[in-house]
């Protein structure tokens, strides 16, 4: 089998790499991700009290702690048999919100937007922000830059402090908002509410209403027919902060739907010979390898997968652009409110608007809850329901993200286990880079073209490796090396920072 | 108007020799507490967020791991003009510092007047614990001289 080798050319970016295999006529065989993953997590959590783990957890990754904060808190209120109040959950929906705005928007303009807004196959000197600004108007710049201040002013007060939240607690939340603060939420929910909007309609005429990037979001280069998974409320509306799990085939109709505690009964992890990465996949399909279909247990846990399960969204604004999406798509209803799912990958960066602004009204509605400032944050456990065991998952803005602890009857942890957002995806990212390389390594194309095809392959699923692994090529320096059967490399192309 | 300097620990304290430059900005900061205006910051990903971390400030030192194949324990200082990153400095989730630098300048961000980048050689940096390995925990007290005597010449320039 020959490797083609996408490594980065320092010690530094050598810890996430592509390898694309080839089999002896030269056809892409397989594509993954070569992650080795952080070492000694559950050893570092086993021993501790379990009350830890809020502010524990929530340093396993810089990108996203607010997630895995607010995972934990839910662990603990089952591991401690204390159900939050109800104002507690909404100040952790509501803290949850204001992080998925600015995540989202970060996403957008950083990563995945210099795509389709600067173009493709402009040099990557250009392809980021500072491309998109120069592109939609220097004062977006500001515009991204006032979004962050104001969401990152509010998760600071609500979650205790700043990056890292503390204030997830057994049985609720260890503050309540004043009024002026619920002001100060209030008017910055407004705010993201425009912003969202706007950057809708950036995308809808600087993408949608270019034929161009049209074709390249409907093209099938990135389209996989998987099943799609997400958390829904009693309505069976997409949820960020909590639900059951609902999965849908292919076609679109329910598959599954468990309580998140559930979920080694339904989700199982494929180990293969020529990786060390663990594929998890849907026990009762089963897995048949990087493949889609309805007869492959595949899954994706993306915004577009969420939107996918979702019976229209909860919101109104959200719900009239998920409405427009699935139409341009041509998508027939499955049931009242829902559609047949999209299975063009690209079609991600769309659903992650239609999410911002879904977060965004979800603030505000949140906001305007006359209990919300309400000082019952908190049950205080009661011994007598301590259980000692607990799951919590919330949304990620790159997939469901699952903590599992057991404790001894002290509450101290026995066991640690965690199913990361991007985790749930590695089968389907590694699908969709084999379908870019399959396109492009046998043709003459740049060297530059084919990193940045390979690339955007993975930026749309909006990847995070901080928390499971160390590090994955963005726009760093990379290496692409096709090597033939004995290792020689026959052609290497090369980016530098 | 920016003012005062911020000392900015990247990495995570979790994560072995990950933890060096927060330790380094503590150490830095409590040997100058009592004669500068000096704020200390905690920072587990750069990018957009290491420009955020800077803004009203007239000076910041940025210190952190790096993985640069130097032995162990190396102290190195980089100037922003060739700097390419240390470990955390760069998001994998948004840009590089640079750009987000040249956004924060866009949107009109109080940013310093003087940034200067530390790197101290880790070993390890992916196993999971609160303690360093020997050559970085001897080069520590190193790190905190050097930043601590250009945090008194930036002063004394001043």
């Amino acid at each position: 089998m020959k490797r083609i080798t996408i490594d980065p050319i320092t010690r530094l970016e050598g810890h996430g790499r592509i390898d694309i295999f080839l089999d002896d006529q030269g056809r892409v065989e397989n594509a993954c991700f070569q992650i080795p993953e952080l070492r000694g997590f559950e050893q570092f959590c086993v021993g501790r009290m379990a009350e830890e783990m809020p502010v524990i957890t929530n340093r396993i990754c810089g990108v996203c702690p607010e997630a895995h904060h607010l995972a934990a808190s839910k662990a603990l209120d089952n591991v401690f048999g204390a159900e939050p109040t109800s104002v507690a959950k909404k100040l952790r929906e509501l803290l949850y919100m204001a992080f998925f705005v600015t995540d989202h928007t970060t996403h957008f303009y950083a990563l995945g937007g210099p795509d389709f807004i600067v173009g493709p196959d402009a040099p990557p000197a250009e392809r980021n922000i500072l491309g998109v600004a120069r592109k939609v108007g220097l004062e977006v710049a500001g515009e991204v830059i006032a979004c962050r201040r104001r969401n990152h002013e509010i998760i600071t007060f609500l979650g205790g402090r700043s990056i890292h939240p503390v204030a997830g607690v057994p049985g609720g939340w260890s503050r309540a908002i004043t009024a002026e603060e619920r002001t100060q939420i209030e008017a910055a929910a407004s705010k993201n509410i425009e912003f969202a909007r706007f950057s809708l309609s950036i995308f809808e005429k600087i993408v949608l209403k270019n034929p161009v990037y049209r074709e390249m979001i409907t093209s099938d280069t990135y389209l996989h027919r998987t099943y799609s998974m997400g958390t829904v409320d009693a309505s069976n509306q997409a949820n960020f902060y909590d639900g059951m799990i609902r999965v849908i085939d292919p076609q679109g109709r329910e598959f599954l739907k468990y309580h998140p505690s559930a979920y080694r009964e339904h989700i199982a992890e494929r180990v293969e010979a020529w990786t060390y990465l663990k594929y998890p996949y849907l026990k009762g399909v089963g897995w048949k390898g990087l493949v889609d279909g309805v007869g492959s247990g595949v899954y994706t846990a993306t915004p577009l997968s969420r939107l996918n399960v979702s019976e229209g969204m909860a919101t109104p604004l959200a719900n009239a652009e998920y409405q427009r999406m699935y139409e341009a798509f041509g998508c027939k209803k499955v049931t009242a409110a829902r559609y047949e799912p999209i299975h063009h990958r690209m079609a991600t960066h769309w659903a992650r608007l239609i999410e911002l602004l879904y977060a965004s009204e979800r603030m505000l509605e949140l906001a305007l809850d006359p209990e919300i400032t309400s000082p019952e944050t908190r049950n205080i456990p009661n011994p007598d329901r301590f259980t000692g065991e607990g799951v919590g998952s919330v949304e990620a803005p790159r997939g469901t993200l699952t903590h599992h602890y057991t404790t001894d009857e002290r509450g101290v942890l026995t066991m640690v286990n965690m199913i990361v957002g991007t985790t749930n995806n590695y089968a389907a990212i590694s699908m969709s880079i084999k379908r870019a390389a399959e396109r492009l390594i046998t043709s003459n194309a740049p060297d530059e073209s084919i990193l940045n095809r390979i690339e955007m392959a993975f930026r749309l699923y909006d990847p995070c490796f901080s928390c499971a692994t160390h590090f994955l090529p963005g726009k760093m320096p990379l290496t692409v090396r096709l090597r033939d059967y004995q290792g020689a490399t026959l052609r290497e192309m090369r980016r530098k920072a | 108007m920016t003012a005062g300097v911020v000392i900015i620990g990247m990495g995570n304290a979790l994560l072995s020799d990950d933890g060096v430059g927060i330790a380094v900005a503590h150490a830095v900061a409590e040997r100058l507490q009592h004669r500068t205006d000096l704020t200390v910051t905690e920072l587990p990903a750069g990018g957009i967020r290491l420009m955020e971390a800077m803004a009203g400030y007239r000076r910041a030192v940025v210190v952190d791991a790096m993985l640069s194949g130097a032995a162990p324990g190396t102290v190195q200082r980089f100037d922003p003009r060739d700097f390419v990153t240390t470990k955390n400095t760069f998001s994998s989730h948004d840009t590089d510092f640079a750009t987000a630098f040249d956004l924060g300048r866009l949107a009109g961000v109080p940013l310093p007047e003087q940034v200067s980048f530390w790197g101290v050689e880790a070993r390890e940096f992916d196993l999971f614990g609160e303690r360093f390995s020997d050559e970085v925990a001897a080069a520590l007290p190193l790190a905190v001289n050097r930043i601590v005597a250009q945090i008194v010449e930036w002063e004394a320039a001043a």
